[in-house]
């Protein structure tokens, strides 16, 4: 049943990137990626290699991951539920069966999606510097999220308003319990990562919404459609969500100033960046590459600024961007 | 601060607040819906709530074994004899850890009563039960709510006769028959199961984790079985009674998993680890926290030669039979794990040692099926025992005719039904929630069993505000069973106001409508509409009993 559903939701997100990808990134960004991605790849391995890591380490203590939680017992289910009462049960109000339809294939599929999405986004700009932010963001997202986990005892608004939520996912879908518990258990709540990396993604589609604006218009309503859904589907407390939310902002700016102080180019200097221009120039000889804009230059100020005016030129740029 | 913390979480400072334990709806649907019941009841005559849900084994852990608790809502696994009664409510185990008086409740009329009932026999036994219960329904160390009925579904496609036996017990499992065609070489059963306890942990000691199921029984041998309304001798070929001693005759060539011989020493070690966990080594014993009750009604065990063991029992042979259904466990390997750990400075610690908790202790027993795979919240293997003794010719017993059985933890109760109608299982191994159970889906079919369980909300009565009577009985009062039979139930359930079932309970505790001592503050003007709760009169019972309200009467000031 579970190889049924992954296989179900791997066709929908390759159909739906098969779609986005091109409209989205432009056939000019991806061409240049198709010249360039050695050295992005060089660039952003160790972030990707750090990812995979905190996956792997998710993907080993899940199963202990409980019993320790129950051995430090620090149960926030009640103090949730006397704080917030039933306020998620406000949704409710929206609900019917097109509502349901809709929040559910967001909570499931959309959020993937606006996982995997930015990733090749970002894969497809000349500066790395975004992507490495992203990864290093999913990193710390899941890294405070797991301690989280550990630290708190937590169960969903559905656990315990077993009536009140007409829209609790599982009852009406209750195979897709079956991929939300492999990567998560009914005690892990709070924060919301869905909210959390959704909002990480979409600060990021903010910043970038010059190179990608299509995506920022994509990214911004699914990410709220995404934290609404943990609610309306009875998954997560209000408190999750905003503690997912304020999870996003904290790994954003802290991916920002790690990204900086390690990054490749920062440590060695402009040498590194000088030679990869220099590969972009001959690679630009041969075949036509898709500049990177002067916006790019203006939010991550390292990129190389040797190249030639970028499509979006003729709008002024306005400088730097807060 | 008051108006802000009551802004925030709806309770004045000085308020009574109480912590109600229970299952999440994942776990148990009913539960919690029970405990949102009461909790909307008590929050209408002024006493705060924290309701705090934990998973099947947490929740055991925190009431059985570590006593920390206000009161919690759950299913108790009750009893097919009513003698459960005296290991659950006598007051010489409520200083101990584990099923025996978690409560901690102290009635010396009760305890009187349930040492009568363990003497006598016949109607005297009845009757001793009957004024037993009385005092239970009277004196409120938990309040019975309704014994829900045990359902399965199963799949007849590729296995007959889930109807022979119960399937919460070892014989269930037994005398299955597999559809030759259906399988090609190994015959597997896939079973279902929605409590993740036995993948976590499989020491038949072990309180917080053994709760029902087969699981135990499966591995381990006892010296009878239950079957439906006997108890047949299984390890034993038979056994005599001399007044209150017993001679067993063990069968011939039993072996262990590990191929070391069953004998008459095993049967009595297991008997006295029972008795004491730590087998003598400090002066104060340490009782296992399972079996208490049928262990305490032996008194003495003697392995006579290597097939003959005597015991002599403290009780009515009735009652003293009862502890024959506990699990033989090799003395080879636990007493060298008893030994390991006191050796290694572990303090025998009443209930709560590790040996009575690890996972650690090989899972070796001499039952029909050997323990082959276990994995976490995921899943258990067992692989059937070729040298069982059920497999002989001429033994009259079901024998296992699969080869192996698989058993797969999910998530809740319709997860379950979705993977036998997938095809994917064939038996649904945990008591399905009456949610799921609408109408049958095709080409399953529902196989319903002889139910002894029922839910409660079991009370500390060694702290107050429960440790007070009258508390106990106005929030008692508070429950009403019919509405909840009817809307968390779908009517799957039947009131009760006694543990016991069937022809045990007394005539004037029979469910007539209405709990005799405690019965639900039902607003009698608004005839129409039962289930509604008579605040007024509710408030006025916990005035009258020295509980304060505050000035605008509105809610009860912690004393």
């Amino acid at each position: 049943m579970l190889a049924e559903l992954l296989t179900q939701v791997t066709v929908i997100i390759v159909v739906l990137l098969v779609g986005f990808v091109p409209v989205c990134i432009g056939r000019r960004r991806l061409r240049a990626t198709r010249h360039e991605w050695r050295d992005r790849m060089r660039e952003a391995a160790p972030v990707a290699g750090m990812v995979l890591v905190v996956l792997l380490a998710n993907r080993f203590t899940r199963q202990r991951l409980p019993d320790i939680s129950w051995a430090i017992d620090w149960n926030l289910t009640p103090t949730f539920y006397a704080i917030e009462g039933e306020a998620i049960i406000w949704f409710q109000q929206f609900a019917s069966p097109p509502v349901t339809q809709y929040f559910s294939f967001v909570y499931i599929y959309g959020y993937v999606f606006i996982l995997v999405f930015p990733v090749i986004a970002y894969f497809a700009l000349s500066d790395t510097r975004p992507l490495r932010e992203l990864l290093s963001a999913y990193a710390l997202n899941y890294l405070i999220g797991l301690f989280l986990y550990l630290l708190v005892i937590a169960y969903g608004p559905r656990n315990i308003m077993p009536t009140a939520i007409e829209t609790v996912l599982y009852d009406f879908r209750p195979q897709y319990q079956y991929l939300t518990q492999e990567v998560n258990h009914n005690t892990n709540v709070f924060p919301s990562l869905h909210t959390s990396l959704s909002a990480t993604i979409a600060i990021f589609a903010y910043r970038t919404r010059d190179e990608y604006p299509i995506w920022f218009a994509v990214a911004a309503p699914l990410a709220a459609s995404i934290a609404v859904s943990t609610m309306y589907l009875g998954i997560h407390w209000a408190i999750d969500v905003v503690a997912g939310i304020t999870l996003a902002v904290g790994t954003v700016y802290a991916a920002d100033r790690l990204v900086g102080r390690w990054s490749l180019a920062e440590d060695f200097g402009i040498e590194v960046d000088e030679y990869a221009a220099r590969i972009r120039r001959i690679a630009g000889t041969s075949a036509p590459t898709d500049p990177p804009s002067p916006a790019e230059d203006d939010e991550y100020g390292e990129a190389d600024g040797a190249d030639v005016e970028g499509p979006s030129s003729d709008e002024p740029s306005t400088g730097r961007r807060s | 601060m008051d108006r802000i913390q009551r802004l925030i979480t709806g309770a004045a400072s000085d308020q009574l607040s109480i912590t109600i334990l229970t299952l999440p709806t994942d776990n148990d649907r009913q539960a919690i819906k029970i405990a949102r019941q009461l909790e909307e009841n008590l929050k209408a005559v002024g006493i705060n709530v924290r309701i705090e849900p934990r998973a099947d084994a947490e929740l055991l852990q925190t009431v059985l074994l570590e006593h920390d608790f206000d009161c919690y809502i759950s299913r108790h696994p009750g009893g097919y004899d009513p003698d459960f009664l005296y290991e659950t409510f006598h007051s010489k185990f409520a200083p101990e850890a584990g099923w025996q008086n978690p409560y901690g409740f102290v009635d010396t009329k009760l305890d009187e009563l349930l040492e009568r009932q363990r003497s006598t026999t016949g109607s005297e036994r009845k009757e001793a039960i009957g004024e037993a219960l009385d005092r239970l329904a009277q004196t409120h160390p938990i309040v019975p709510i309704c014994v829900p009925d045990e359902r399965r579904l199963v799949r007849t496609d590729r296995f007959d006769g889930w109807d022979d036996h119960h399937l919460g017990t070892r014989l269930g499992y037994l005398g299955l028959e597999p559809d030759e065609n259906d399988f090609e070489d190994e015959v597997v059963l896939n079973a279902v199961i929605t409590d993740s306890s036995p993948s976590r942990n499989i020491n038949p000691l072990a309180a917080a984790y053994r709760y029902r199921g087969p699981f135990i029984d499966l591995l381990y041998d006892s010296v009878a079985t239950r079957d439906d309304d006997e108890l047949r001798p299984w390890l034993a070929e038979s056994w005599e009674w001399d007044e209150s001693v017993a001679t067993i005759t063990l069968r011939s060539n039993c072996l262990f998993h590990d191929g070391e011989p069953v004998t008459a020493d095993d049967v009595k070690f297991t008997y006295d680890l029972l008795d004491d966990t730590s087998l003598g080594d400090r002066d104060g014993q340490s009782p296992a926290p399972r079996y208490r009750g049928v262990g305490d009604a032996v008194e003495s065990v003697t392995a006579v030669d290597d097939r003959t063991v005597r015991m002599r029992f403290g009780t009515s042979d009735e009652v003293g039979e009862l502890a024959f259904t506990v699990p033989i466990l090799p003395k080879h390997i636990w007493k060298t794990a008893v030994k390991d750990r006191l050796e290694n400075g572990a303090e025998p610690i009443q209930g709560t040692w590790d040996l009575v908790t690890t996972e650690e202790i090989p899972p070796i027993g001499s039952g029909p099926f050997a323990l082959t795979e276990q994995e976490p919240r995921s899943h258990l293997r067992f692989e059937r025992f070729d040298d069982h003794f059920t497999r002989r010719g001429y033994v009259d017993l079901p024998e296992p005719r699969v080869d192996e059985i698989a058993f797969h933890v999910e998530p809740n109760s319709s997860a379950a039904v979705d993977q036998l109608e997938a095809g994917n299982a064939d038996v649904t191994g945990s008591i399905l929630g009456s949610e799921t159970v609408g109408d049958v889906p095709d080409g399953l079919e529902l196989v319903e069993s002889e139910s002894w369980t029922f839910y409660h909300i079991g009370f500390n009565v060694r702290n107050s505000p429960f440790s007070n009577l009258h508390f106990r009985r106005n929030v008692a009062r508070l429950i009403d069973r019919e509405s909840l039979v009817a809307d968390v139930f779908n009517e799957q359930a039947s009131p009760t106001v006694t543990p016991v079932t069937g022809e045990w309970i007394p005539d004037d505790l029979e469910w007539d409508g209405s709990a005799p001592y405690a019965p639900f503050f039902r607003d009698e003007t608004n005839s129409g509409d039962t289930g509604e709760l008579d605040i007024e009169q509710a408030k006025r019972e916990f005035e009258r009993h020295g509980f304060q309200y505050d000035e605008d009467g509105e809610y009860i000031v912690r004393s």
